[in-house]
């Protein structure tokens, strides 16, 4: 939520504040993150992301201040909660009838004489912070007052709402009716069904808002509006977030609602709007409604300081405890070892010793706690599917293939989702996906197998499928030449490695063609037997990785004479030294020794990080080859 | 002459993970990556209907599960914390716990360099008598200084997260001349993690009286772009030799 830093230290702590730098930090470690702190005109604005948990009361700078003035130790100078707001007098000439149980307490408030106009600087300004334009000085008060304290409150024209015989308005709130509908303020059209909740006109039977989300078109304040129905109730939050959700509307009073204010909130949003309407558009407040004055009454929390600690891994005393607690300024007592908290009527988050318990963490500060060594134990068990995935995966490296991971995800597959992130994305990988998926890398990869040095592309994925019968792992390996199709020495390559499998983890069968071998090893690991413990590795080694060429490559091959004693790596290393910059790798593919000499055969494969290389291009880095390979007196062949 | 092959980034670290977890005693346990919404959300103190399922966008599966369960992708691999505490619990076995859940997790959001819809997560969880946040900064502490081979310092700060109570933030920064140049004495937000929530130990058949623990959660991809400068996550996902032979 956006906060505006002037309204926080002018309002809530009289100028007292330190600078938004050090509140964000502050906050950052005390309370929650500031994801940003920007200059708004003269003001500074915090984006404070209010945590889920801390949401019913949160999302308000009355909320936000309060939990500063524990973090930083300042007092707060007001506090607009501090006292219960006596909603009198009472008035006969608006009626509540509250018909559906998703709305717990209506309260509201008449106010006769309004002048709509607008509204003063600081208030335009202070929407301005929260990313907001100014539109009436009635509505701007109504968004103040939410901002603030963070109970949604809503005004309506009362002279667009039908009265009965005896002048009254009859503020309804009942279940939508199938297929009624509603025009928001801004003009959109939403259809409703019965699990929403609507304010009607009692006697029109008129829709005129949808419950803690967006009041209607029909009776919106505007420039005539002399006489208004304040309104300040409690929703639902299940209800709220349903309704919110399936019609796509999602407003800052549904975003609060959603989360669970407290029901004790609604009197002090209609007060405090009352109140505000009263100074800034010349209203009279002839009195309010509530169909729930009951108070709500809180279960207190006991803590015991053992627990406190225990948890926390601190060695605090109750007094420490007790600082804390007077910090936030809730109710408590002490009894025995055990702190007894009664939470604010406006706190619905601590129930459970926790709760308070990390009220005092993190007030105290998490830097605090001292890192305790974890003594070894044995290992209880072994993980027999990651232990056997681990040998296949050795093995198989050793056979020359390399593990790719593919997406989870197909275009049309046996196992679809509801939502899917994209149209080719609908579904999960079968067995048959994942060899697709497999199919896919290696006519991705055959073409590029210069790159890999390789003399055909051969990979392997473990990883798991989606079938009727639910999740099962599968192993499937891949061979392909580079021209895509499996020849005679590439079957033999997969069968090596086929092999090397069944070595590890006995006779298995297999499904899949054309180079492409898969088989679901989870169901064969299942029946070996259990291993004692892993094979030990040491940890693995940093690689920096480097971006690879978008471009495409160059091959060009080169066979040279050298007296006998030459090593591979010499003369390697002179082709890569007269080779030029743009050489992505070097493989010696023959070798052989006749006549007193020894012959080499390199492939160089060119590729440049800027552009595509043309043949000319590689026709002169050869030639510059050459010439070192002549220069050593090395024939050329 | 048989040219070696290459092990997938990913793998390489869960594999990294798992010795320096299994020297202390937490075992790798796995679970579902289809999971009940039950597993996904209820048993892990996610009310229903409630805004903090909204912090994991989740991927819903159109059939239900055998008992007629709704069906997600699960969002993390906490749902396996549930499941083997309910397994020891069954079978009678001895405090502590000491778990590792790596896996594939899945998040209905869109894709860019740093985010995948796909991705692996490491879930970790200690439940014993006495269990603190110290534990969990001690714990974190030796698995950091064994990944990254040096000296590590980790700070915490509030969160929330429905399963645990505190729920807390981990930033780590890698200190000392042998850190990564790139890396060195720079705070890193790291991952999430907290006090187990004492819904999720009853939930799972253990008294939250007698027992506590920590639980965290990080993304394992996100560790390999640290450690090896991996500039696009999408990247481990999309079979490339160009990526995997590097390695």
């Amino acid at each position: 939520m956006k906060v505006s830093y002037t309204e926080l230290n002018t309002k809530y702590f009289d100028g007292k504040l330190p600078s938004p730098e050090v509140l964000a930090d502050a906050l950052t470690f005390h309370a929650w993150e500031i994801e940003d702190v920007e200059k708004v005109g003269n003001d500074t604005v915090l984006d404070v992301k209010v945590l889920p948990d801390k949401s019913a009361w949160a999302l308000s700078h009355r909320g936000i201040a309060k939990d500063i003035s524990a973090v930083l130790a300042i007092p707060l100078a007001q506090d607009p909660l501090a006292e219960t707001p006596l909603l009198e007098p009472m008035t006969n000439d608006v009626v509540a009838s509250v018909d559906t149980p998703t709305c717990t307490r209506y309260t509201a408030a008449l106010i006769r004489g309004v002048k709509v106009g607008p509204s003063p600087t600081w208030l335009v300004e202070f929407l301005a912070s929260m990313g907001q334009r100014s539109i009436n000085n009635v509505v701007d008060v109504t968004n103040y007052v939410m901002f603030g304290i963070g109970q949604p409150i809503h005004a309506y024209d009362a002279s667009k709402i039908s009265k009965d015989e005896q002048g009254r308005w009859h503020m309804r709130v009942r279940a939508a009716e199938p297929g009624e509908h509603i025009t928001s303020l801004t003009g959109e059209e939403y259809e409703l069904t019965p699990g929403d909740a609507l304010i009607v006109d009692g006697i029109s039977h008129t829709p005129i808002g949808i419950a803690g989300i967006k009041g209607g078109k029909v009776a919106e304040v505007d420039g005539s509006t002399v006489d208004i129905v304040l309104e300040s109730a409690n929703f639902d939050p299940v209800q709220v977030r349903k309704t919110s959700q399936r019609i796509k509307l999602r407003t800052d009073a549904s975003a609060r609602f959603e989360n669970g204010i407290s029901r004790s909130m609604a009197p002090y949003g209609v007060f405090q709007g009352a109140k505000f309407i009263a100074q800034f558009c010349s209203g009279e407040v002839v009195g309010y409604i509530d169909t729930n004055p009951h108070p709500v009454v809180r279960s207190s929390v006991a803590v015991p300081l053992a627990k406190v600690n225990s948890v926390l891994g601190l060695s605090l005393i109750m007094g420490d405890v007790e600082a804390i607690v007077k910090r936030f300024g809730y109710t408590y007592e002490i009894v025995g070892d055990a702190l007894i908290v009664t939470p604010p009527h406006e706190r619905p988050d601590l129930v459970i010793p926790e709760d308070v318990i990390e009220e005092i963490g993190r007030i105290h500060g998490y830097e605090h706690v001292a890192s305790v060594p974890i003594e070894p134990i044995p290992l209880r068990e072994v993980n027999a599917r990651f232990y056997y995935a681990e040998a296949v995966r050795d093995a198989l490296i050793a056979e020359g293939f390399s593990e790719v991971f593919t997406s989870s995800f197909r275009n049309v597959d046996d196992v679809k989702l509801k939502n899917a992130l994209a149209s080719d994305k609908g579904y999960l990988r079968s067995e048959k996906g994942m060899i697709e998926n497999m199919r896919e890398v290696l006519s991705k990869n055959a073409p590029m197998a210069d790159l890999f040095g390789a003399e055909q592309v051969r990979v392997f994925e473990i990883g798991t499928f989606f079938g009727s019968e639910g999740e099962r792992l599968m192993l499937t390996l891949g061979v392909s030449s580079k021209q895509g199709f499996v020849a005679k020495k590439d079957q033999k390559v997969l069968d090596a490695a086929l092999s090397a499998v069944a070595s590890l983890l006995g006779a298995l069968s297999w499904s899949g063609d054309d180079g492409i071998r898969a088989t679901d090893i989870g169901a064969v690991i299942a029946a070996l037997p259990r291993p004692a413990s892993y094979t030990a590795h040491e940890l693995s080694g940093d690689t920096a990785y480097t971006p690879f060429s978008q471009y495409p490559y160059l091959t060009r091959d080169v066979a040279f004479w050298t007296p006998l004693g030459t090593e591979s790596r010499e003369a390697e290393e002179v082709v890569r030294a007269s080779a030029g910059a743009s050489v992505a790798r070097i493989d010696m593919f023959d070798r052989f020794e006749k006549e007193e000499r020894i012959s080499y055969g390199f492939r160089i494969v060119f590729q440049s990080h800027e552009k595509t290389l043309d043949g000319a291009e590689a026709d002169a880095f050869m030639q510059s080859v050459y010439d070192a390979l002549r220069a050593r007196g090395w024939d050329v062949r | 002459m048989k040219p070696s092959g290459h092990m997938h980034p990913i793998s390489r670290i869960i594999r990294d993970i798992n010795t320096a977890f299994s020297e202390l005693g937490f075992v790798f346990a796995d679970g579902p990556e289809m999971e009940s919404v039950q597993y996904n959300f209820d048993l892990l103190n996610f009310p229903k209907d409630h805004p903090a399922r909204d912090m994991q966008d989740t991927f819903h599966v159109e059939k239900n599960g055998p008992d007629g369960e709704l069906m997600v992708m699960r969002t993390h691999t906490s749902p396996v914390q549930v499941r083997y505490m309910q397994r020891l619990v069954k079978e009678g076995s001895e405090f502590p716990i000491r778990v590792i859940v790596p896996g594939k997790v899945f998040r209905n959001e869109a894709t860019d360099a740093t985010h995948e819809a796909q991705f692996y997560q490491l879930e970790g969880l200690m439940v014993d008598k006495g269990i603190s946040v110290g534990h969990l900064k001690g714990t974190l502490e030796h698995f950091f200084a064994r990944l990254f081979k040096g000296s590590v310092e980790v700070r915490l700060r509030p969160s929330f997260f429905p399963f645990v109570e505190p729920g807390l933030e981990v930033d780590m920064r890698l200190i000392g001349s042998d850190a990564p140049e790139k890396l060195r004495g720079r705070w890193i937000e790291i991952m999430g993690a907290g006090m187990v929530h004492p819904n999720v130990l009853r939930n799972a058949g253990i008294d939250p009286g007698v027992y506590q623990g920590f639980a965290f959660g990080m993304g394992i991809d996100r560790l390999a772009v640290m450690r090896y400068g991996v500039d696009d996550v999408r990247l481990f996902y999309n079979g490339d030799l160009r990526v995997v032979s590097q390695f």
